[in-house]
Protein backbone atom coordinates (compact mmCIF):
# COMPACT_ATOMS: atom_id res chain seq x y z
CA UNK A 1 0.00 0.00 0.00
CA UNK A 2 2.80 2.37 0.98
CA UNK A 3 4.64 1.42 -2.17
CA UNK A 4 1.60 2.08 -4.28
CA UNK A 5 1.13 5.44 -2.61
CA UNK A 6 4.74 6.35 -3.20
CA UNK A 7 4.57 5.31 -6.81
CA UNK A 8 1.59 7.58 -7.16
CA UNK A 9 3.48 10.47 -5.56
CA UNK A 10 6.52 9.93 -7.77
CA UNK A 11 4.35 9.65 -10.83
CA UNK A 12 2.52 12.82 -9.90
CA UNK A 13 5.75 14.72 -9.23
CA UNK A 14 7.13 13.56 -12.54
CA UNK A 15 4.14 14.74 -14.38
CA UNK A 16 5.35 18.24 -13.55
CA UNK A 17 8.29 17.69 -15.83
CA UNK A 18 7.02 15.14 -18.28
CA UNK A 19 3.63 16.71 -18.80
CA UNK A 20 2.76 20.05 -20.22
CA UNK A 21 2.36 22.90 -17.76
CA UNK A 22 -0.99 24.21 -16.63
CA UNK A 23 -1.31 27.48 -18.54
CA UNK A 24 -4.27 28.60 -16.45
CA UNK A 25 -1.92 29.10 -13.50
CA UNK A 26 -0.17 31.91 -15.39
CA UNK A 27 -3.50 33.48 -16.22
CA UNK A 28 -4.62 33.20 -12.62
CA UNK A 29 -1.40 34.93 -11.52
CA UNK A 30 -1.95 37.72 -14.01
CA UNK A 31 1.01 36.82 -16.22
CA UNK A 32 -0.77 37.13 -19.55
CA UNK A 33 2.39 37.02 -21.62
CA UNK A 34 3.44 33.69 -20.14
CA UNK A 35 -0.13 32.47 -20.47
CA UNK A 36 -0.06 33.21 -24.22
CA UNK A 37 3.39 31.65 -24.59
CA UNK A 38 2.16 28.59 -22.73
CA UNK A 39 -0.96 28.26 -24.85
CA UNK A 40 1.18 28.46 -27.97
CA UNK A 41 3.60 25.85 -26.62
CA UNK A 42 0.74 23.45 -26.00
CA UNK A 43 0.61 23.04 -29.77
CA UNK A 44 3.47 20.54 -29.48
CA UNK A 45 1.06 17.93 -28.21
CA UNK A 46 1.24 14.98 -30.56
CA UNK A 47 4.36 16.27 -32.34
CA UNK A 48 7.64 14.34 -32.27
CA UNK A 49 10.33 16.04 -30.15
CA UNK A 50 12.77 15.94 -33.07
CA UNK A 51 10.39 17.38 -35.67
CA UNK A 52 10.61 20.84 -37.16
CA UNK A 53 6.95 21.37 -36.31
CA UNK A 54 7.63 20.73 -32.61
CA UNK A 55 10.69 23.00 -32.57
CA UNK A 56 8.98 25.75 -34.59
CA UNK A 57 5.98 25.89 -32.27
CA UNK A 58 8.30 26.34 -29.30
CA UNK A 59 10.17 29.08 -31.15
CA UNK A 60 6.85 30.87 -31.61
CA UNK A 61 6.16 30.44 -27.93
CA UNK A 62 9.51 31.99 -27.05
CA UNK A 63 8.82 34.88 -29.40
CA UNK A 64 5.80 35.66 -27.24
CA UNK A 65 7.72 35.33 -23.98
CA UNK A 66 11.45 34.70 -24.07
CA UNK A 67 11.41 33.84 -20.34
CA UNK A 68 9.14 30.81 -20.70
CA UNK A 69 11.50 28.18 -19.25
CA UNK A 70 9.41 25.17 -20.25
CA UNK A 71 9.91 25.95 -23.96
CA UNK A 72 13.70 25.96 -23.62
CA UNK A 73 13.59 22.67 -21.76
CA UNK A 74 11.25 21.06 -24.29
CA UNK A 75 13.40 22.26 -27.20
CA UNK A 76 16.57 20.92 -25.61
CA UNK A 77 15.48 17.27 -25.48
CA UNK A 78 16.04 16.37 -29.14
CA UNK A 79 19.51 17.93 -29.05
CA UNK A 80 20.36 15.94 -25.96
CA UNK A 81 19.18 12.69 -27.49
CA UNK A 82 21.04 13.31 -30.73
CA UNK A 83 24.25 13.95 -28.81
CA UNK A 84 24.47 17.64 -29.77
CA UNK A 85 25.85 18.68 -26.41
CA UNK A 86 26.62 22.23 -27.56
CA UNK A 87 23.08 23.22 -28.54
CA UNK A 88 21.57 21.18 -25.70
CA UNK A 89 23.66 22.98 -23.12
CA UNK A 90 22.72 26.42 -24.44
CA UNK A 91 19.04 25.58 -24.26
CA UNK A 92 18.99 23.79 -20.92
CA UNK A 93 21.11 26.54 -19.35
CA UNK A 94 18.38 29.01 -20.29
CA UNK A 95 15.76 26.83 -18.61
CA UNK A 96 17.93 26.43 -15.49
CA UNK A 97 18.66 30.15 -15.27
CA UNK A 98 14.95 30.93 -15.44
CA UNK A 99 13.77 28.14 -13.15
CA UNK A 100 16.59 26.44 -11.24
CA UNK A 101 14.38 24.53 -8.83
CA UNK A 102 12.62 22.83 -11.72
CA UNK A 103 15.57 22.07 -13.99
CA UNK A 104 18.81 21.84 -11.98
CA UNK A 105 18.22 18.21 -11.04
CA UNK A 106 17.24 17.37 -14.60
CA UNK A 107 20.37 18.98 -16.05
CA UNK A 108 22.54 17.25 -13.46
CA UNK A 109 21.05 13.90 -14.33
CA UNK A 110 21.52 14.46 -18.07
CA UNK A 111 25.12 15.50 -17.54
CA UNK A 112 25.69 12.18 -15.84
CA UNK A 113 23.58 9.99 -18.08
CA UNK A 114 24.59 11.27 -21.50
CA UNK A 115 28.04 12.77 -20.99
CA UNK A 116 29.46 11.23 -17.80
CA UNK A 117 30.12 14.80 -16.65
CA UNK A 118 30.51 13.79 -13.01
CA UNK A 119 31.66 17.11 -11.58
CA UNK A 120 28.96 18.99 -13.49
CA UNK A 121 26.29 16.62 -12.23
CA UNK A 122 27.49 16.90 -8.63
CA UNK A 123 27.48 20.71 -8.87
CA UNK A 124 23.94 20.78 -10.22
CA UNK A 125 22.53 18.32 -7.70
CA UNK A 126 24.24 20.03 -4.77
CA UNK A 127 23.03 23.42 -5.99
CA UNK A 128 19.51 21.99 -6.10
CA UNK A 129 19.87 20.65 -2.55
CA UNK A 130 20.65 24.16 -1.38
CA UNK A 131 17.63 25.83 -2.93
CA UNK A 132 14.92 23.17 -2.92
CA UNK A 133 12.83 22.54 0.13
CA UNK A 134 12.13 18.89 0.81
CA UNK A 135 13.09 15.96 -1.35
CA UNK A 136 15.14 16.60 -4.51
CA UNK A 137 13.35 13.73 -6.26
CA UNK A 138 14.41 11.31 -8.95
CA UNK A 139 16.26 11.08 -12.24
CA UNK A 140 14.21 11.78 -15.34
CA UNK A 141 13.87 8.09 -16.16
CA UNK A 142 12.85 7.30 -12.58
CA UNK A 143 15.66 4.77 -12.10
CA UNK A 144 17.55 6.62 -9.39
CA UNK A 145 16.99 9.06 -6.60
CA UNK A 146 19.17 12.06 -7.43
CA UNK A 147 21.19 11.47 -4.24
CA UNK A 148 22.11 8.03 -5.56
CA UNK A 149 23.18 9.72 -8.81
CA UNK A 150 25.33 12.08 -6.77
CA UNK A 151 26.87 9.09 -4.98
CA UNK A 152 27.68 7.40 -8.30
CA UNK A 153 29.34 10.59 -9.52
CA UNK A 154 31.49 10.76 -6.39
CA UNK A 155 32.49 7.16 -6.98
CA UNK A 156 33.47 8.00 -10.56
CA UNK A 157 35.80 10.78 -9.42
CA UNK A 158 37.45 8.45 -6.94
CA UNK A 159 35.69 9.45 -3.72
CA UNK A 160 34.37 6.01 -2.90
CA UNK A 161 33.93 6.47 0.84
CA UNK A 162 31.83 9.54 0.25
CA UNK A 163 29.86 7.69 -2.41
CA UNK A 164 29.14 4.83 0.01
CA UNK A 165 28.00 7.22 2.71
CA UNK A 166 25.62 9.04 0.36
CA UNK A 167 24.14 5.86 -1.09
CA UNK A 168 23.83 4.13 2.29
CA UNK A 169 21.96 7.13 3.72
CA UNK A 170 19.62 7.35 0.76
CA UNK A 171 18.97 3.60 0.83
CA UNK A 172 17.82 3.86 4.45
CA UNK A 173 15.15 6.29 3.26
CA UNK A 174 14.36 4.26 0.15
CA UNK A 175 13.90 1.10 2.22
CA UNK A 176 11.71 2.93 4.71
CA UNK A 177 9.33 4.01 1.97
CA UNK A 178 9.70 0.69 0.16
CA UNK A 179 11.03 2.31 -2.98
CA UNK A 180 14.52 1.07 -3.68
CA UNK A 181 15.82 1.83 -7.17
CA UNK A 182 16.25 -0.93 -9.70
CA UNK A 183 20.07 -0.98 -9.47
CA UNK A 184 20.68 0.67 -6.06
CA UNK A 185 21.88 -2.44 -4.20
CA UNK A 186 24.03 -3.51 -7.13
CA UNK A 187 25.91 -0.21 -7.18
CA UNK A 188 26.40 -0.21 -3.42
CA UNK A 189 27.52 -3.84 -3.48
CA UNK A 190 30.11 -3.04 -6.16
CA UNK A 191 31.35 -0.14 -4.04
CA UNK A 192 31.75 -2.46 -1.05
CA UNK A 193 33.60 -4.95 -3.25
CA UNK A 194 35.90 -2.25 -4.57
CA UNK A 195 36.68 -1.09 -1.03
CA UNK A 196 37.27 -4.65 0.16
CA UNK A 197 34.23 -4.84 2.43
CA UNK A 198 33.43 -8.31 1.22
CA UNK A 199 30.84 -9.47 3.74
CA UNK A 200 28.87 -6.28 3.22
CA UNK A 201 29.16 -6.76 -0.52
CA UNK A 202 27.65 -10.25 -0.31
CA UNK A 203 24.86 -9.04 1.94
CA UNK A 204 24.04 -6.21 -0.48
CA UNK A 205 24.19 -8.37 -3.61
CA UNK A 206 21.80 -10.77 -1.89
CA UNK A 207 19.40 -7.90 -1.33
CA UNK A 208 19.64 -7.06 -5.03
CA UNK A 209 18.85 -10.70 -5.86
CA UNK A 210 15.66 -10.47 -3.83
CA UNK A 211 14.51 -7.16 -5.25
CA UNK A 212 15.58 -7.52 -8.89
CA UNK A 213 18.05 -10.15 -10.05
CA UNK A 214 20.58 -9.15 -12.67
CA UNK A 215 23.47 -10.76 -14.52
CA UNK A 216 25.72 -8.00 -13.18
CA UNK A 217 24.70 -8.80 -9.62
CA UNK A 218 25.79 -12.44 -9.95
CA UNK A 219 28.93 -11.40 -11.80
CA UNK A 220 30.11 -9.07 -9.05
CA UNK A 221 29.02 -11.58 -6.42
CA UNK A 222 31.28 -14.07 -8.20
CA UNK A 223 34.17 -11.61 -8.01
CA UNK A 224 33.51 -11.21 -4.30
CA UNK A 225 33.70 -14.99 -3.79
CA UNK A 226 36.89 -15.03 -5.83
CA UNK A 227 38.40 -12.59 -3.34
CA UNK A 228 37.29 -14.93 -0.57
CA UNK A 229 38.88 -17.84 -2.46
CA UNK A 230 35.59 -19.73 -2.66
CA UNK A 231 36.01 -21.20 -6.12
CA UNK A 232 32.78 -23.23 -6.18
CA UNK A 233 30.62 -20.21 -5.49
CA UNK A 234 32.73 -18.15 -7.87
CA UNK A 235 31.98 -20.52 -10.75
CA UNK A 236 28.31 -21.06 -9.88
CA UNK A 237 27.70 -17.29 -9.71
CA UNK A 238 29.41 -16.80 -13.07
CA UNK A 239 27.25 -19.50 -14.63
CA UNK A 240 24.18 -17.88 -13.13
CA UNK A 241 25.36 -14.50 -14.45
CA UNK A 242 25.71 -15.95 -17.93
CA UNK A 243 22.25 -17.53 -17.83
CA UNK A 244 20.72 -14.25 -16.65
CA UNK A 245 22.58 -12.30 -19.30
CA UNK A 246 21.39 -14.55 -22.10
CA UNK A 247 17.87 -14.31 -20.73
CA UNK A 248 18.09 -10.51 -20.91
CA UNK A 249 18.12 -9.89 -17.15
CA UNK A 250 20.87 -7.29 -17.18
CA UNK A 251 21.52 -3.64 -16.51
CA UNK A 252 20.01 -1.67 -19.36
CA UNK A 253 18.92 1.82 -20.36
CA UNK A 254 17.45 3.05 -23.62
CA UNK A 255 19.96 5.88 -24.01
CA UNK A 256 23.17 4.84 -22.32
CA UNK A 257 25.16 1.96 -20.89
CA UNK A 258 24.75 2.43 -17.13
CA UNK A 259 27.54 2.26 -14.60
CA UNK A 260 28.58 -1.27 -13.53
CA UNK A 261 27.13 -2.77 -16.70
CA UNK A 262 28.99 -5.81 -17.98
CA UNK A 263 29.11 -7.63 -21.31
CA UNK A 264 28.93 -11.30 -22.17
CA UNK A 265 32.65 -11.40 -22.87
CA UNK A 266 33.34 -10.19 -19.32
CA UNK A 267 31.63 -13.32 -18.02
CA UNK A 268 32.95 -15.73 -20.60
CA UNK A 269 36.54 -14.55 -20.16
CA UNK A 270 36.35 -15.68 -16.54
CA UNK A 271 34.75 -19.06 -17.13
CA UNK B 1 56.40 -12.46 -48.00
CA UNK B 2 58.67 -10.18 -50.01
CA UNK B 3 57.26 -7.28 -51.93
CA UNK B 4 58.96 -5.38 -54.72
CA UNK B 5 60.28 -1.89 -54.17
CA UNK B 6 57.77 -0.59 -56.69
CA UNK B 7 54.88 -2.22 -54.80
CA UNK B 8 56.25 -0.76 -51.59
CA UNK B 9 56.33 2.72 -53.15
CA UNK B 10 52.85 2.28 -54.59
CA UNK B 11 51.51 1.28 -51.17
CA UNK B 12 53.25 4.23 -49.60
CA UNK B 13 51.75 6.63 -52.13
CA UNK B 14 48.27 5.15 -51.62
CA UNK B 15 48.66 5.39 -47.86
CA UNK B 16 49.78 9.02 -48.03
CA UNK B 17 47.00 9.90 -50.45
CA UNK B 18 44.39 8.30 -48.17
CA UNK B 19 45.88 9.97 -45.13
CA UNK B 20 45.83 13.45 -46.71
CA UNK B 21 42.32 12.85 -47.96
CA UNK B 22 41.12 11.92 -44.50
CA UNK B 23 42.98 14.83 -42.95
CA UNK B 24 41.15 17.14 -45.29
CA UNK B 25 37.89 15.43 -44.46
CA UNK B 26 38.43 15.83 -40.74
CA UNK B 27 38.28 19.58 -41.30
CA UNK B 28 35.29 19.43 -43.55
CA UNK B 29 33.39 16.84 -41.50
CA UNK B 30 33.37 19.19 -38.55
CA UNK B 31 29.85 20.48 -38.38
CA UNK B 32 29.80 24.24 -38.12
CA UNK B 33 26.06 24.05 -37.68
CA UNK B 34 23.87 27.06 -37.24
CA UNK B 35 23.65 27.20 -33.49
CA UNK B 36 21.23 30.10 -33.20
CA UNK B 37 18.95 28.49 -30.66
CA UNK B 38 16.02 30.71 -31.60
CA UNK B 39 15.99 30.63 -35.41
CA UNK B 40 17.81 27.58 -36.68
CA UNK B 41 17.11 26.10 -40.09
CA UNK B 42 15.25 22.85 -39.56
CA UNK B 43 15.27 19.78 -41.71
CA UNK B 44 12.78 16.98 -41.12
CA UNK B 45 14.17 16.25 -37.66
CA UNK B 46 16.76 17.80 -35.39
CA UNK B 47 20.16 16.38 -36.32
CA UNK B 48 19.24 15.06 -39.77
CA UNK B 49 22.29 14.68 -42.00
CA UNK B 50 21.81 15.58 -45.65
CA UNK B 51 23.82 13.86 -48.34
CA UNK B 52 26.89 15.85 -49.36
CA UNK B 53 28.61 14.68 -52.51
CA UNK B 54 31.93 16.10 -51.31
CA UNK B 55 31.90 14.11 -48.09
CA UNK B 56 29.70 11.08 -48.47
CA UNK B 57 29.88 7.78 -50.26
CA UNK B 58 27.48 7.93 -53.19
CA UNK B 59 27.08 4.15 -53.06
CA UNK B 60 25.80 4.21 -49.51
CA UNK B 61 22.22 3.03 -49.55
CA UNK B 62 19.40 4.26 -47.31
CA UNK B 63 17.15 1.23 -47.45
CA UNK B 64 13.82 2.66 -46.34
CA UNK B 65 14.02 6.24 -47.60
CA UNK B 66 15.47 9.39 -46.03
CA UNK B 67 12.12 10.17 -44.43
CA UNK B 68 12.24 6.95 -42.41
CA UNK B 69 15.69 7.12 -40.83
CA UNK B 70 15.17 6.59 -37.09
CA UNK B 71 17.27 7.31 -34.00
CA UNK B 72 19.44 4.69 -32.28
CA UNK B 73 17.03 4.51 -29.34
CA UNK B 74 13.86 4.22 -31.43
CA UNK B 75 13.71 0.46 -31.06
CA UNK B 76 14.24 0.70 -27.27
CA UNK B 77 17.09 -1.81 -27.25
CA UNK B 78 19.54 0.65 -25.77
CA UNK B 79 22.82 1.63 -27.41
CA UNK B 80 23.84 -1.67 -28.97
CA UNK B 81 26.95 -2.51 -30.95
CA UNK B 82 27.79 -5.34 -33.29
CA UNK B 83 29.59 -7.82 -31.06
CA UNK B 84 28.72 -5.68 -28.02
CA UNK B 85 30.42 -2.51 -26.83
CA UNK B 86 33.47 -4.36 -25.60
CA UNK B 87 34.41 -4.99 -29.25
CA UNK B 88 34.12 -1.30 -30.06
CA UNK B 89 36.26 -0.37 -27.07
CA UNK B 90 38.91 -2.84 -28.14
CA UNK B 91 38.99 -1.40 -31.66
CA UNK B 92 39.76 2.10 -30.35
CA UNK B 93 42.14 0.77 -27.74
CA UNK B 94 44.25 -0.97 -30.33
CA UNK B 95 43.98 1.54 -33.18
CA UNK B 96 44.03 4.95 -31.51
CA UNK B 97 47.54 6.30 -30.94
CA UNK B 98 47.28 8.78 -28.11
CA UNK B 99 49.73 11.59 -27.71
CA UNK B 100 49.77 13.36 -24.38
CA UNK B 101 48.71 16.97 -24.81
CA UNK B 102 47.38 18.88 -21.80
CA UNK B 103 45.53 21.33 -24.07
CA UNK B 104 43.33 18.66 -25.65
CA UNK B 105 40.31 18.19 -23.40
CA UNK B 106 36.62 17.92 -24.09
CA UNK B 107 34.00 16.05 -26.06
CA UNK B 108 33.97 14.90 -29.66
CA UNK B 109 30.81 13.49 -31.17
CA UNK B 110 30.82 11.58 -34.44
CA UNK B 111 27.30 11.01 -35.73
CA UNK B 112 26.35 8.94 -38.74
CA UNK B 113 23.68 6.78 -40.33
CA UNK B 114 23.64 2.99 -40.02
CA UNK B 115 21.63 1.38 -42.77
CA UNK B 116 19.55 -1.79 -42.82
CA UNK B 117 22.66 -3.84 -43.67
CA UNK B 118 24.68 -2.53 -40.72
CA UNK B 119 26.87 -0.32 -42.91
CA UNK B 120 27.57 3.31 -41.97
CA UNK B 121 28.14 6.62 -43.75
CA UNK B 122 27.45 10.39 -43.59
CA UNK B 123 29.83 10.91 -40.72
CA UNK B 124 29.71 14.35 -39.09
CA UNK B 125 31.64 15.68 -36.15
CA UNK B 126 31.11 18.29 -33.43
CA UNK B 127 33.63 19.24 -30.78
CA UNK B 128 33.50 21.07 -27.47
CA UNK B 129 35.53 21.67 -24.36
CA UNK B 130 34.29 20.35 -21.03
CA UNK B 131 32.17 23.47 -20.61
CA UNK B 132 30.21 22.41 -23.71
CA UNK B 133 31.60 25.36 -25.68
CA UNK B 134 32.75 24.86 -29.26
CA UNK B 135 36.41 23.90 -29.42
CA UNK B 136 38.66 22.62 -32.17
CA UNK B 137 40.79 19.67 -31.27
CA UNK B 138 44.10 18.97 -32.88
CA UNK B 139 43.40 17.25 -36.21
CA UNK B 140 45.76 14.44 -35.20
CA UNK B 141 43.04 13.46 -32.73
CA UNK B 142 39.96 14.13 -34.85
CA UNK B 143 41.40 12.49 -37.96
CA UNK B 144 42.28 9.34 -36.08
CA UNK B 145 38.85 9.09 -34.50
CA UNK B 146 37.16 9.62 -37.82
CA UNK B 147 39.36 7.12 -39.65
CA UNK B 148 38.82 4.46 -37.01
CA UNK B 149 35.07 5.04 -36.84
CA UNK B 150 34.80 4.88 -40.63
CA UNK B 151 36.86 1.70 -40.70
CA UNK B 152 34.29 -0.21 -38.63
CA UNK B 153 32.65 -2.38 -41.22
CA UNK B 154 29.70 -3.71 -39.30
CA UNK B 155 27.25 -2.02 -36.97
CA UNK B 156 24.30 -3.60 -35.26
CA UNK B 157 21.23 -3.98 -37.46
CA UNK B 158 18.10 -2.73 -35.72
CA UNK B 159 14.64 -3.99 -36.52
CA UNK B 160 11.19 -2.53 -36.22
CA UNK B 161 8.30 -4.94 -36.77
CA UNK B 162 10.88 -7.45 -38.03
CA UNK B 163 11.98 -5.02 -40.75
CA UNK B 164 15.63 -3.87 -40.66
CA UNK B 165 15.73 -0.09 -40.34
CA UNK B 166 18.13 2.78 -41.02
CA UNK B 167 19.05 4.84 -37.99
CA UNK B 168 21.21 7.65 -36.68
CA UNK B 169 23.96 6.62 -34.31
CA UNK B 170 26.66 8.59 -32.55
CA UNK B 171 29.79 8.03 -30.55
CA UNK B 172 30.94 10.59 -28.01
CA UNK B 173 34.61 10.52 -27.12
CA UNK B 174 35.61 12.08 -23.83
CA UNK B 175 39.14 13.29 -24.43
CA UNK B 176 41.48 14.07 -21.54
CA UNK B 177 44.98 15.30 -22.33
CA UNK B 178 44.66 13.90 -25.83
CA UNK B 179 43.73 10.42 -24.59
CA UNK B 180 40.37 8.69 -24.98
CA UNK B 181 38.96 8.68 -21.46
CA UNK B 182 35.57 7.20 -22.33
CA UNK B 183 33.46 6.31 -25.34
CA UNK B 184 29.74 6.94 -24.97
CA UNK B 185 27.00 5.85 -25.03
Amino acid sequence: MIRAFYLFVVFFVYQNIYAQPNCEVFKYNGDTLKYEACKKAMGIKGQYQFSKEYQSILNESLKIDSTFDYAYWAKSIAYLKSGDFITWKKLIDKAVDLNPVEYLGYRGWCRYQFFRDYEGAINDIEALEKIKEGDIAYSQNGTYHLKIVKGLCYKAIGKKDKAIEIIENQLIINEKIDFVGQFDYLHLGVLYLETNQLERAIETFNKQSISYELAENQYYLALTYLQLKDNDKYISCLLEAKALYLKGSKVMDVYDNPMDKIYLTDIENKL
Amino acid sequence: MKISFKTYLDNKVIFMRNFLFLLLLSFTFSCHCNRDIHQPKYLRWVGDIEYNDKLDNSNFKICNGEENVLQYFSTAEGPVYFGEKSVLLEIFKTKYSPKYDSSQNGLIRIRFIVNCEGKADRFRMIQSNFDYEEFEFNTKITTQLLVITRSIEKWEVLYQDNVPVDYYKYLIFKIKNGQIDQILP
